[in-house]
């Protein structure tokens, strides 16, 4: 993405963005033919600092988050789909995980270029400069067999050579990046990159669903629905599972939504069930319970 | 830019809407607006209102999708769409509630086009209608004013379930099309569309007509 495909996104949810702009409009015709590239991220940032003023920050490190969980998402289905080449997915999913994988990366990109426009500087995941390393695939960053944790491990250490493991950290994880969003949207609030950042948590919804829809139809214990019923995890065979994938979902009961009880709401016959106003909407999750010390994806992160 | 801020044209609607039966004035909105439509209100009303609609549809289609029960549904199917069908009250029911007084009367839908014996016509619409809600979402929420940011946060926990539905409806149709180029863009960013656009897309699927000339777009 370029510079003016970058200012033209944000017009699409900020039609004022040249407006806000304006002082500096002259700055804007020059760009790409006077400046020197090298300069350009910097020019760039200074000048979006100016027209979204002191909120920049806290968007910034929003998206930084983001980036960094779409990284994380990245990796860890690029390896499932092209390194371990056991024949972990069955040939029916593949391209399914394939597409999945394209937009995670496509999410990486998406948010590095519009981090780097807002003057902020893009995260980049630890061992980034690693030997192996072919950013955005950063495999010495992570350990998704969550080996780090006596607790994770158990449930997780086939991750990459079965495929019901798969799917269960598979679900996990988009069910947890999903929450991240919505954890974050309040920092956007009022900003003009919130729209762009909805319509990708939208996509990582549908990555969620999809995968619950393969568990579902392969028969996975707890039967899951694309979507996520009151706070049911996962279940996995491995004894005291439960303490491990339990912790993703909490929260995820909430069935009050701006002070409205969606439980007292009229369904036509009665109220409607907790099974399903639970579901009807995504609960947010903070950073640090995701990544924080002793956050949920932690363990899988390499320091 | 901004058609709904431009007060020649919102004075304009003002004169039509108090002079009932002002033939000249009417011939000239060339009958997409009059007075027994569904006023749906101005600004983060409007969009409310707008949203309303999209609910209402939503239930009405799956309340009648679960009632019809297409030929071949498996019990798992059946137990989705009943899911998909409360959550959609669900929503339904939390933006009239988030309306008051200021919510329009309820639509009537016509799904004369849809066979609901019928699987295939069944999860293709339920897909499309989907897509539909979930652009029209997006497509509002840099709409609200200021005052009702409140709103716009909690609407984004409803915008991932929206996608898990479609997701559901899609790769129930063919596999692997969940979140395919015609939904989801080259960034990974869902589509997003102007509330007029959707509007006039789901206007096939509603007896009811309405008066958007104040709608934020």
């Amino acid at each position: 993405m370029n510079f003016r495909n970058i200012l033209s996104e944000i017009e699409k949810t900020d039609p004022e963005v040249y407006e806000r702009l304006s002082d500096r409009r002259h700055i804007l015709k020059g760009f790409g033919a006077k400046v020197a590239v090298a300069a350009l991220p910097l020019a760039i940032g200074s000048l979006f600092k100016k027209a979204y003023g002191k909120s920049t920050d806290a968007v910034t490190a929003a998206l930084n988050f983001a980036l960094e969980l779409e990284y994380f998402e990245f990796n860890f289905f690029h390896i499932a789909n092209n390194v371990t080449g056991l024949g972990l997915i069955p040939t029916v999913d593949q391209p399914g995980f394939q597409m999945i994988e394209t937009q995670e990366k496509a999410h990486v990109n998406f948010l590095i270029a519009t981090i780097t426009a807002l003057g902020g500087t893009p995260f980049t995941p630890n061992h980034y400069a690693a030997a192996n390393s072919v950013p955005p695939y950063v495999p010495a960053a992570y350990d998704f067999t969550g080996a780090a944790s006596t607790a994770y491990y158990p449930v997780f250490a086939n991750v990459f050579n079965d495929y019901p493991t798969f799917l269960i950290a598979a679900q996990t994880f988009e069910d947890t990046v999903v929450r991240a969003y919505n954890g974050q949207m309040t920092n956007l609030l009022g900003n003009s990159l919130f729209t762009q950042v909805q319509q990708l948590l939208a996509t990582e919804g549908r990555h969620a669903a999809y995968i619950r829809l393969i568990r579902r139809n392969m028969g996975a214990t707890e039967i899951p629905a694309p979507w996520i019923n009151n706070n049911i995890p996962p279940t996995s065979p491995v004894p005291g599972s439960i303490n491990v994938l339990q912790p993703f979902y909490i929260g995820e009961d909430n069935a009050t939504q701006l002070n409205v009880t969606i439980t007292s709401l009229p369904d036509g016959t009665g109220t409607v069930p907790e099974w399903s106003a639970t579901a009807a909407f995504d609960e947010p999750l903070s950073q640090a319970a995701i990544t924080g010390i002793g956050g949920l994806l932690t363990p899988f992160i390499l320091s | 830019m901004d058609k709904v801020n431009d007060p020649s044209r919102r004075r304009f609607f003002q004169i039509t809407g108090g002079i009932a039966g002002a033939g000249i004035l009417f011939s000239a909105c060339h009958g997409t607006t009059g007075p027994t439509n569904s006023y749906l209100g101005s600004g983060d009303t409007a969009l409310l209102n707008y949203l309303y609609v999209l609910e209402q549809l939503e239930a009405d289609f799956y309340t009648k999708a679960v009632a019809a029960q297409y030929y071949n549904m498996s019990n798992l199917e059946y137990l989705a769409l009943c899911d998909v069908r409360d959550q959609e009250i669900a929503h339904k029911e939390f933006i009239q509630a988030l309306l008051g007084k200021n919510a329009i009367a309820a639509v009537t839908t016509n799904f004369s086009n849809v066979n609901f014996s019928d699987r295939t016509s069944v999860l293709t619409n339920a897909a499309m209608l989907e897509d539909l809600v979930i652009a029209g979402f997006n497509g509002a929420a840099g709409l609200f004013s200021s005052a009702s940011l409140n709103l716009v946060q909690v609407f984004s926990k409803l915008v991932s379930v929206e996608g898990r539905h479609s997701a559901y409806f899609r790769d129930a149709l063919t596999h692997n099309t969940f979140t395919d180029s015609t939904v989801v863009d080259s960034n990974g960013l869902n589509i997003s569309s102007t509330p007029l656009s959707v509007l006039a897309s789901v206007q096939q699927f509603l007896v009811t007509q309405f008066d958007s000339s104040n709608l934020p777009n």
